[in-house]
């Protein structure tokens, strides 16, 4: 638990330090960061070894006050993995902030220091109320890293915070009525208690619609393409990589461990009939887009939409290989959306042009950064061997294997499809050498290279599958 | 102090479910961004007089909700500035790019 909570402290101490250091420049606060999120990173696969090692999830009541009234937090091997996994986006997205030439702002640091604290913050707890508060930590640091493009950007930051402001607003209505009922906040203690009544059922309700609406899980996932295309690269590199991340977190929390079984087994086919619809609509939604990080956005609606049936059929069959393949999704996808946005950043800087049609020869000019687009791509698809494929290759299995099932299978398909439609609209616009349209400025290489590096990650998460698999297989928590 | 009648906590909750439910209306109706704000203050309102009327169910009343509810304030409150502020910026830099003779979009 130490170590987790090494791995907490370490980012806020480098934000104070940025906030208050004596002649803090841009570049210092920089390193401060980046030095802050490695150290994270290292404390967080060391829990996540002695967590793994014990085989046994810890427990922490802050304070030191007695269980109902403390704030728990609680280390299992998944928080230690999404733990090391914030780390270590936090720290790619840092080093391509800090190495490219088109700049994130000098506020970048700071905000992004805040912003990881609160996420990891949000992987360890283990109470809805702690939970709304580090929803609304990670809600105003991630709208204020949106407005760091500048003027232009401020009107999608303010709509992306009136609708996350609402969002919490009716997940702590939900909180409250499971309190009125239960008397407890603790998701433990709540997992033991709760069962089907008519107001658990309007609190869960309200707690999921609320995390759909924050999450841009379909089909509240409107306010996303104008907050995560508006932002400066590294910014929409951690808002679809992580943040999105954690309302599905929390929504997986209270479907698995606080909704009583037979309620979770009756609601998971919605679930997952709205994820196989995200990825349809989401990839639909992609492929027409004229406009080339307004493709990389829409397409995270559609692979939530993964996230979001292995999360339904989860709770619908509740068995292991659905939560494996969940969070297998999460992190292959946070990867490959982080190297998708900083190579799209890079392609629309250097080509000076936001359109997708200017991408005409992108292969010719901007090399490297047409390859991480391609390869984060994909994992996207899901082509073997990368991380997107083993992810999808465990949601397919149990699918696959009961005839009754393989509508969802069909399903699956029909979204590889879209998904390869728009990676490979690019593409091809990429091969196109006849009408090259001609870079502004030389390619800065260093960036391009950076938006490599979480593309070739996910592909090398192959080698590491039969360890992730292990880890995610202890199933729940 | 003592608990109140449950008639009278009934009352209470009707009335947070009228302020949610006005606020939610506002959100989706209303389009000025100032508007929609204080429509999700009125949401906010309701569901910390939720709280409220939960915590005088017992007496004394439920100490946790009303530490909740104080800390759901200093949240709600820090937001809004927030946004009142960020709605003023995008406002102002609207209006500087209209005025701003002709300014080419972006392409």
């Amino acid at each position: 638990m130490n170590d987790a909570l090494l791995s907490l402290v370490t980012p806020l101490v480098a934000a104070l330090i940025v906030l208050t250091g004596p002649a803090m420049t841009p570049r210092r606060a920089s390193v401060v960061v980046l030095l802050g999120s490695a150290f994270s990173l290292a404390a967080a696969l060391l829990a996540l070894q002695t967590v793994t090692a014990s085989g046994a999830t810890q427990t922490l009541n802050l304070g030191g006050w007695e269980d109902g009234l403390a704030i728990r937090l609680r280390l299992s091997p998944l928080s230690a993995l999404l733990l090391a996994f914030t780390a270590l986006i936090h720290l790619l997205a840092g080093l391509y902030a800090r190495f490219s030439r088109f700049a994130s702002g000098d506020d970048f640091w700071v905000l992004s220091a805040f912003l990881h604290t609160a996420l990891a913050a949000l992987w360890l707890s283990a109470d809805l109320f702690n939970l709304y508060i580090t929803l609304e930590l990670i809600g105003l640091a991630a709208v204020a890293m949106v407005a760091l493009s500048g003027p232009k950007a401020y009107q999608a930051a303010a709509d992306y915070l009136l609708l996350s402001l609402a969002a919490s607003m009716i997940y702590l209505l939900g909180v409250v009525f499971l309190y009125s009922e239960y008397h407890t906040l603790d998701v433990m203690q709540l997992a033991s208690v709760s069962a089907d009544s008519a107001r658990t059922r309007l609190a869960l309700a309200l707690i999921t619609a609320g995390l759909m609406l924050k999450g841009a899980l379909w089909p509240l996932h409107l306010w996303l393409p104008a907050a995560h295309a508006g932002a400066p690269a590294a910014v929409s590199a951690l808002l679809s990589a992580v943040v999105v991340k954690g309302p599905l977190f929390i929504l997986w929390l209270v479907w698995t461990e606080v909704a009583p079984a037979d309620l979770a087994r009756e609601v998971g086919p919605m679930v997952a009939t709205a994820g196989m619809i995200a990825l349809v609509a989401g990839g639909w939604a992609a492929m027409r887009s004229p406009y080339i990080k307004v493709l990389v956005a829409y397409s995270t609606v559609a692979q939530l939409g993964y996230a979001l049936m292995a999360l339904g059929l989860l709770m619908s069959w509740q068995i292991p290989q659905m939560h494996i393949a969940l969070w297998l999704f999460v992190i292959a996808h946070g990867l490959a959306k982080a190297s998708l946005f900083m190579a799209a950043g890079e392609m629309q800087g250097t080509l000076g042009t936001r359109r997708l049609t200017g991408l005409r020869g992108a292969t010719q000019t901007v090399p490297i950064a047409m390859f991480a687009f391609a390869v984060a791509g994909g994992s996207l698809i899901g082509l073997p061997p990368s991380g997107g494929f083993l992810a999808k290759w465990v949601l397919l299995e149990p699918i696959l294997s009961q005839p009754q099932n393989w509508p969802w299978a069909f399903g699956i398909l029909l979204g590889t499809l879209v998904s390869a439609a728009y990676i490979f609209r690019v593409v091809v616009l990429a091969f196109d050498r006849a009408t090259i349209n001609p870079p502004d400025t030389r390619p800065h290489l260093m960036g391009h290279w950076l938006a490599l590096l979480p593309a070739l990650i996910v592909w090398g998460m192959a080698l590491l599958g039969e360890q992730l698999i292990g880890l995610l297989a202890g199933g729940g928590v | 102090m003592s608990s109140l009648a449950a008639n009278s906590i009934i009352l209470y909750l009707l009335v947070a479910v009228a302020l949610v439910m006005l606020g939610l209306y506002g959100l989706l109706v209303l389009k000025d961004p100032i508007r929609r704000l204080i429509a999700i203050n009125i949401m906010g309102s309701g569901t910390f007089l939720t709280m409220i009327a939960f915590a005088r169910r017992q007496d004394p009343p439920d100490p946790i909700l009303h530490a909740l509810v104080v800390t759901g304030l200093v949240v709600a409150i820090s937001a809004t500035a927030f946004a009142l502020r960020l709605i003023l910026a995008a406002r102002e830099s609207r209006e500087a790019a209209t005025s701003g003779s002709t300014e080419a979009e972006d392409e």
